[in-house]
């Protein structure tokens, strides 16, 4: 990558080698004068080409290889004690799916520790307790979502009937029926987190966050509408990757369907019917869980890939829980987190690449907007359905390591010691910009015809090309980028 | 905000007019959108963001390129993105006629979005009831919509993005309004009069694009 320099077929300059070019130099130097004494010229050459190239692929990042093999069912057997523990408290699981994923066969078995349901070292026991212990916690938050499903029917049919309220204050208090008076802004705000949700709970950051009482626009009822509307709309690309779900039985179907008070799905086929009941439970369970968050549109792309690899509601509800740990502030109302993003993928196109970012100015388009979907959605609009749960689980290990405390010297090949960032996502995001640079400097003189490039990239990228890019922007800008706020 | 200027051929025009579907989620905006843009239908994934297409259509002689704005329909996509809603020469407002909250909703945000997308005082609105082939679940009446329209002194149609009954008639309606604001063609920037004055007397329009000529 570093030596590409401007001949790289996708135009990403390589001027920002720096360090990480010299150290490749020095590493190169050592064997062409080793061999050079001990062949003659020819043969040193060939040997020199040999060594070269091996090099080159160890200093490579981990994703420069094509196809890299993701963790398979064997490796990750090896991995354990027999207490089901890791040997290594998780280094090298981490760094394997680093390099290229996981298996689509033990995805559901490892995403867990990916998404930090279970802590690296924990042991099968405790995980199976923790497994029970959340799973109490998923129904007694289903609960929660009945009764205020209950309750906004009840509400819904009274506004039906001509006697309407001129706000939601009087909700639930005005509703004659004793059994469902339940205002459901009352019951949220009075929930569940009092029953220990411990270190399971977002994080609030007192003072940036907005408080609770946030437009009175958006409230469970809202969410509840929002969520189902969206459900019947998320898209099939999921069924190929779950047989078990796609070949649910209609009466099945229609039974969750019906259990969640699905509308509009007539027109579905029972596994999307399903699908879209099983993101509801979810998604309703998750707006009560994370009330400052409730839903929000793309929340639903979030969800699909976790819940067609995890068949089991409340393991895919905390899944959800570990991913949203970082992707709620994508969805905060004050847009807090999305700005940030957004900055952050300005200052390493910036740093990396002045012509375009100057470019960019002059369009008055160096807010970076038109990255908006990728940062929000994590790239799911751009990519298949596998791309993006590979580049979701690469994402996860480097998340992983840096909540695990693994550091980079811990990575013990060469080829791995790319700092793990928290952001890794907005680096490859930066780097599907640089991609185009080209085009971009050459071609476009609007933001909005970058934001239709950008809108326009579904089935262009190369995942691992993407993920090589992205490290090699890592390497360079990552002590830049943190270090510039 | 009329685009990049364009170098004769099919791409040029005499005006370029910015345009915004905004409404509840769920109610077909991207649909609607899709059916003008492309004549066909079919389930679409909830917007996430912003989108927009670009048709060139013929009115009334004028040639004219329509930069048409898809919105995520969720109120708090809304204040980072307001600011590519600026200068719109024209705004669909787009119910559920099947879903009851998605037509008053649309009175609440009214004053709302007048203050958010419209810095074009004559900006034209149209009011627009969709999904009339579920008629049998009709929540909406068509004389309410009117009387929403009446208050709010625009235009009112109900169409279907998946039968395309009324689609274009939607746009026409607008873009015929438009037409008839002088200060609406007037804020048309330089590259536009440039654009105009390039042109050669004897240019002819393609007749594959225009869908309401």
């Amino acid at each position: 990558m570093f030596n590409s320099g401007n001949n790289s077929p996708n135009g990403i300059p390589s001027s920002g080698g720096g360090a990480a070019g010299e150290f490749l130099w020095a590493v190169v130097a050592a064997p062409q004068n080793r061999t050079a004494v001990a062949v003659t010229a020819l043969a040193g050459f060939a040997v020199f080409a040999i060594f070269y190239k091996a090099f080159r692929r160890r200093l490579k990042s981990p994703w420069s290889v094509r196809r890299p093999k993701p963790l398979t069912l064997q490796q990750w057997r090896r991995l354990f004690t027999a207490d089901g523990i890791f040997r290594d408290g998780g280094t090298e699981f981490l760094k394997r799916v680093r390099s290229g994923g996981v298996d689509p066969s033990i995805r559901a078995e490892v995403w867990p520790f990916l998404l930090g349901v279970y802590d690296l070292n924990s042991s099968k026991k405790e995980r199976d307790d923790i497994r029970n212990r959340n799973r109490k916690k998923y129904e007694e938050l289903r609960r929660q979502c009945l009764q205020l499903l209950k309750c906004s029917d009840e509400s819904l049919k009274l506004k039906e009937s001509g006697e309407t309220f001129s706000n939601g204050d009087d909700r639930g208090s005005e509703s004659p029926d004793s059994d469902s008076s339940v205002d459901p802004q009352a019951v949220i705000q009075g929930s569940p987190s009092s029953e220990g949700q411990e270190e399971n709970q977002p994080s609030k950051e007192k003072g940036t966050e907005p408080q609770s009482n946030e437009p009175a626009t958006e409230n469970f009822a809202t969410w509840q509408r929002i969520i189902r509307v969206d459900a019947v709309r998320a898209n099939a690309e999921w069924i190929p990757f779950s047989r078990s779900q796609a070949l649910v039985t209609e009466d099945r179907a229609l039974r969750a369907a019906k259990a969640v008070g699905l509308k509009d799905y007539d027109h579905l086929e029972p596994s999307r019917i399903f699908h879209a009941a099983r993101l509801v439970k979810i998604l309703e369970a998750y707006a009560i869980y994370d009330s400052e968050i409730g839903y929000c549109q793309g929340m639903s792309d979030l969800l699909s890939p976790i819940i067609t690899v995890i068949t089991a509601d409340a393991e895919a509800f905390w899944c959800f829980v570990g991913f949203m740990k970082k992707a709620r502030h994508n969805f905060r109302l004050d847009e807090v987190g999305i700005r940030r993003q957004l900055n952050i993928v300005s200052k390493i196109i910036k740093f990396k690449d002045l012509h375009l970012f100057k470019h960019l100015e002059k369009l008055q388009a160096e807010d970076c907007f038109f990255v908006y979907r990728m940062v929000v959605v994590m790239f799911r609009r751009e990519l298949t359905f596998e791309q993006t749960m590979c580049l979701w689980e690469v994402m996860w290990a480097d998340q992983a390591a840096l909540r695990a405390g693994i550091s980079t010297s811990a990575w013990s090949m060469i080829s791995q010691r790319v700092p793990p960032t928290e952001d890794l996502l907005l680096y490859a995001i930066a780097a599907s910009v640089l991609q185009r640079r080209k085009l971009i400097i050459q071609s476009y003189n609007s933001m909005e015809e970058i934001l239709r490039e950008c809108n326009s990239m579904a089935g262009q990228l190369d995942i691992w090309k993407l993920l090589d890019d992205a490290h090699e922007l890592v390497m360079t800008l990552h002590d830049k980028i943190e270090t510039a706020f | 905000m009329t685009g990049s200027s364009s170098k004769g051929g099919n791409n040029s025009y005499d005006y370029s007019f910015k345009i915004l579907l905004i409404g509840d989620s769920g109610v077909g905006k991207s649909s609607i959108l899709l059916s003008f843009i492309s004549n066909s239908v079919h389930d679409l994934s909830p917007t996430v963001g912003v989108d927009f297409k670009i048709k060139m259509v013929n009115v009334g002689g004028k040639r004219l390129k329509l930069t048409i704005w898809d919105t995520a329909g969720q109120e708090r996509f809304g204040t980072l993105m307001s600011s590519y809603y600026r200068g719109a020469h024209g705004i669909i407002l787009v119910y559920d006629v099947t879903r009851r909250e998605t037509f008053t909703n649309l009175s609440d945000i009214w004053a709302k979005e007048v203050e958010l997308y419209s810095t074009n005082q004559d900006c034209i609105k149209v009011l627009i009831g969709n999904k009339v082939d579920k008629d049998s679940e009709r929540a909406v009446s068509r004389e309410e919509g009117m009387a929403l329209a009446e208050e709010h002194k625009c235009s009112f149609l109900e169409c279907s993005a998946k039968t395309r009954e009324n689609v274009l008639q939607c746009f026409k309606e607008l873009i015929v309004k438009i037409l008839e604001v002088p200060s609406l063609l007037e804020k048309g920037p330089v590259i536009i009069k440039q654009q105009i004055l390039k042109q050669k007397p004897g240019y002819q329009a393609p007749h594959n694009g225009g869908c309401c000529s």
